[in-house]
């Protein structure tokens, strides 16, 4: 497999969480790791509470306030990391973006660097072309509120790629809308990925929309990666809470079995158990599972799974 | 699984259902004359997009509309827009809504076993507190919740624990028929399925007659006999769901249906080899 250098490199992150006046701080996120690489699409996927948005959030230094980076590295070719600029976000709500009281086209200009303000308006009309609006120049006059929620999401994608950056984090991007309007969205994603060599990090929940999109996943539980690798690996998942996962989810086709949920729910913060946090939940969970704390454990092409069950031999164990 | 007989009585009929409402002037359509039978025990997915009048037909049905609503909506023969007060109350027991959000709609300051009592004390279905606990705690246990959640404020529950209170107290007025506008779009994907196999059961061993409102098509696959496809206010498609959702004559629905994400489709079409 060929791997060109990521633009982005996570290793460990570990964030905590201190509550104000508590002795202790609380583990939200434990021992990720990724890389972004320029063209690809990286889903990180969880249930909420799972500390996929707050990794997210760690990238560009916009951890929600008592949160911090308690060890681990974030490594990133220069000047990506730098003035908001190489980084971008979308959100689930264009509403937290887009501001009420001014033109979508001035906040698209706003978020320009120097250099291409000098021809905004030619730049602008190609930014708002590229997220597919065939009318570029009444949605420039529009205010947010004149726009359905599905163009606001792409005027907001819009205003995040007029920084010309190199990543692209999602967050939820298409969770608030309509399923046509998704099918759009993440199509159109798809294709800047491709066209603009941009590096993309999806948060979602919706696996669905993973196995769409995305080149590679990264499926956290409880703040800890369980399983990642390329997306193909959602044919044959080796977690059993991956596994759980795509049971639970309803599917159109007609010979689709049963739904099966997963028994329990995903542990608070603070109350995460010891051992694998999956394990109250685990139809798979054997007593050791309750004390040590799984590794990820690699495969081929790049799988990698954390699980006392089902972790892939160490090379020193195939090797006789 | 079975389906319900589809030969048993219509419960609920709706013919040429109209809500219009009409504010400073403006008047707006949302449902522009829906027409349908609900027979009993079986569930109805009402499907479309957000604009497409799916909730603001919900709530006319259930006579929450009573100025903007026009038609007539027979449950067993008896026109809810027009009932007398005693009809409607009676109503108002047999048919309950169960809402997307259950933290917005349980008291915050309710322990769980309280909110459920409250109901069965004001629809006189038990005569003293000590006799409505305990029946709140059978309603607990209908839902799979045990005796130790009756204690419990609705913070300190789950979001799949708070959508069983919310059921519970929708079933324990002694409702035969439940309307849930997205139950199950709050919650996570896991808790989701355990929720609708829930609400499938409840169809099943106590013959509760459902419409489930929602956008999802795959959850209406795993959910509704019979399915209502709704765009911008009008019925696009309407049938048994296996004919609307295996063989789709609208090009609206083939269009929602093209939409729907797939795991193993997906994969299968970006990695065959």
């Amino acid at each position: 497999m060929t791997a060109p250098a990521p633009v982005l490199s996570a290793r460990d992150l570990r964030i905590v969480y201190r509550a104000p006046g508590a002795a202790a701080p609380v583990p939200v996120v434990e021992d990720v790791s990724f890389d972004l690489h320029p063209g690809r699409m990286l889903a990180l996927v969880g249930e909420s509470g799972c500390g996929k948005s707050v990794t997210a959030a760690a990238l560009g230094g916009l951890l929600p306030r008592g949160m911090e980076l308690a060890s681990g590295r974030i490594d990133a070719a220069p000047g990506v990391l730098r003035a908001g600029r190489g980084l971008a976000y979308v959100f689930q709500d264009p509403g937290e973006c887009l501001d009420p009281v001014f033109r979508v086209g001035r906040q698209i200009v706003e978020a320009m660097p120097p250099a291409d303000r000098r021809h905004s308006a030619d730049r602008l009309r190609a930014l708002l072309v590229q997220v597919g609006f065939h009318d570029p120049d009444r949605v420039a006059r529009s205010y947010p509120h004149q726009l359905s929620g599905g163009m606001q999401q792409r005027a907001m994608l819009a205003m995040a790629l007029a920084g010309r950056p190199r990543i692209l984090v999602a967050d939820e991007p298409t969770t608030a809308l309509d399923v046509t309007v998704q099918a759009r969205l993440l199509r159109l994603l798809a294709d800047l990925q491709r066209s603009g060599n941009l590096a993309v990090l999806l948060i979602t929940h919706n696996l669905g929309v993973v196995a769409e999109v995305a080149d590679d996943l990264l499926v956290m539980y409880a703040g800890r990666a369980v399983e990642s690798g390329p997306v193909s690996l959602l044919s044959s998942p080796r977690h059993p809470y991956v596994e759980g996962l795509l049971r639970a989810l309803p599917r159109l086709a007609p010979d689709a079995p049963p739904l099966e949920g997963i028994p329990g729910q995903v542990p608070a913060l603070g109350r995460r158990p010891a051992g694998c946090p999956f394990h109250p939940r685990c139809p798979l969970a054997r007593p050791g599972c309750a004390t040590a704390v799984p590794h990820p454990t690699r495969g081929p092409a790049g799988h990698t799974v954390a699980c006392h069950v089902r972790a892939f031999p160490s090379p020193s164990e195939s090797t006789p | 699984m079975t389906a319900p007989a589809a030969d048993s009585p219509v419960l609920l009929r709706a013919e040429d259902v109209r809500v219009v409402y009409r504010r400073a002037g403006r008047r707006t359509e949302a449902v522009k004359g829906v027409t349908f039978d609900l027979r009993e025990g079986r569930c109805l997915g009402i499907v479309g997009e957000s604009g497409s009048g799916k909730s603001s037909l919900a709530r006319a049905l259930l006579g929450l509309e009573p100025d903007a609503a026009t038609g007539r909506v027979l449950f067993r023969g008896r026109d809810v827009l027009t009932m007398d007060r005693d009809a409607r109350a009676a109503f108002r027991r047999e048919a309950q809504m169960v809402f997307q959000d259950p933290l917005g709609s349980l008291n915050p300051r309710m322990r769980a076993g309280d909110a459920l009592a409250e109901v069965l004390l004001v629809h006189g279905r038990a005569r003293t507190r000590r006799e409505a606990a305990e029946q709140a705690s059978e309603w607990l246990s209908v839902v799979g919740l045990d005796a130790d959640y009756a204690p419990r404020y609705p913070h300190e529950l789950s979001g799949g624990q708070r959508q069983r209170v919310n059921l519970a107290r929708s079933l324990c007025t002694g409702a035969t028929f439940l309307i849930a506008d997205e139950p199950v779009s709050a919650l996570d994907v896991s808790v989701q399925a355990r929720i609708l196999n829930l609400m499938k059961d409840l169809q099943r061993t106590r013959g509760i007659t459902w419409i489930l409102i929602g956008h999802d098509l795959a959850v209406m696959r795993a959910m509704a006999d019979d399915l209502l496809v709704m765009q911008s206010g009008g019925c696009v498609e309407s049938g048994p769901a296996s004919a609307v959702l295996f063989a789709p004559r609208h090009p609206y629905t083939r269009t929602l249906l093209s939409s729907v994400p797939d795991v193993p489709s997906s994969l299968s079409r970006r990695f065959a080899t």
